[in-house]
């Protein structure tokens, strides 16, 4: 499809559009959370993601997807994020940000070992260079 | 408890979290996605209001907060979608982590932080490793509806 004859491919296009949206995301939290507590942006966040979650089933006509696996993936992957922000949350309690962030930083680094087992992913050796580049960058950003 | 145990069960169910999101994508559309992991977020809503209110915030907080979340889920989407159309879960998720960098760019922008050296060095990290995350040959990343055309 997109593919075809592309040094570009299309997944990579929305990769960096999550980087956009997620960065504003981190550019706004960070303006906030000047006056609100974690707790309260989180809320926040939370309420401001149902319009977002409306426009998207009001654009598919209410044609749903409704597969009970993806179901289930989809609700775990919101409750697993949102309990994995608690978590985060605690920690910031207990210890400045500037050590917290860097360590919870590398989550990625389970979610490539899972898909290696569970999904049988495997990246090339110039992706794993780049893997620890990124860990690296993550790690330098969020000091 | 010490904070490591907290991190670590950040950690964990983020972790987690990646698998999760490349399992559903296989399943359902990016879109579908999007609403059922908000799904997710809103039966966490009463653990959080028992915990804090929104009493005492300004509007203009409120506001902040607000589209902080709307473009969160924009991104939520993207994410989904890049998933969607091919992407393998252990380049997806690390390459998205990176939305550090956006913010960076952003803060350098409008609230006229000038990014230290560490920092040039975490941004150039950053877009080296990304590059190289995203080196994938082409034939080796399809979209499932794509293969038949391979067919002789």
């Amino acid at each position: 499809m997109q593919t075809d004859g592309t040094r570009f491919p299309v997944w990579l296009w929305y990769a960096l559009l999550c980087i956009f949206w997620w960065g504003l995301w981190g550019f706004l939290s960070k303006v906030g959370s000047e006056a609100a507590s974690p707790m309260q942006m989180q809320i926040l966040f939370t309420l401001g993601m149902l319009p977002i979650a409306i426009g998207m089933l009001l654009q598919m006509r209410g044609k749903l997807d409704r597969d009970r696996a993806g179901i289930t993936y989809g609700l775990l992957c919101g409750v697993a994020t949102g309990l994995g922000t608690l978590g985060y949350y605690a920690a910031l309690r207990e210890q400045n940000a500037s050590v917290v962030t860097p360590v919870t930083g590398l989550f990625p680094v389970l979610t490539i070992v899972l898909a290696f087992v569970v999904l049988r992913e495997r990246l090339n050796k110039v992706q794993m260079g780049g893997m620890i580049l990124a860990l690296a960058s993550i790690v330098i950003l969020s000091i | 408890m010490h904070w490591m145990v907290y991190a670590g069960v950040a950690i964990v169910l983020w972790g987690v979290n990646g698998l999760f999101m490349k399992l559903g994508t296989n399943r359902v559309s990016a879109r579908s996605m999007v609403i059922w992991v908000t799904a997710g977020f809103v039966v966490l809503l009463p653990v959080l209001w028992s915990g804090s209110t929104l009493a005492g915030l300004s509007a203009r907080v409120i506001f902040v907060g607000l589209i902080a979340g709307a473009v969160n889920g924009l991104g939520n989407w993207a994410v989904f979608a890049c998933l969607e159309k091919g992407a393998k879960a252990s380049v997806a998720i690390p390459l998205t982590a990176l939305y550090p960098l956006g913010t960076v760019v952003l803060a350098t922008a409008f609230l006229k932080e000038r990014p230290a050296a560490l920092q040039w060095i975490g941004i150039a990290l950053a877009v080296a490793g990304g590059a190289m995350l995203s080196y994938e040959p082409a034939a080796a990343v399809a979209a499932p509806e794509e293969q038949p055309h391979c067919v002789p």
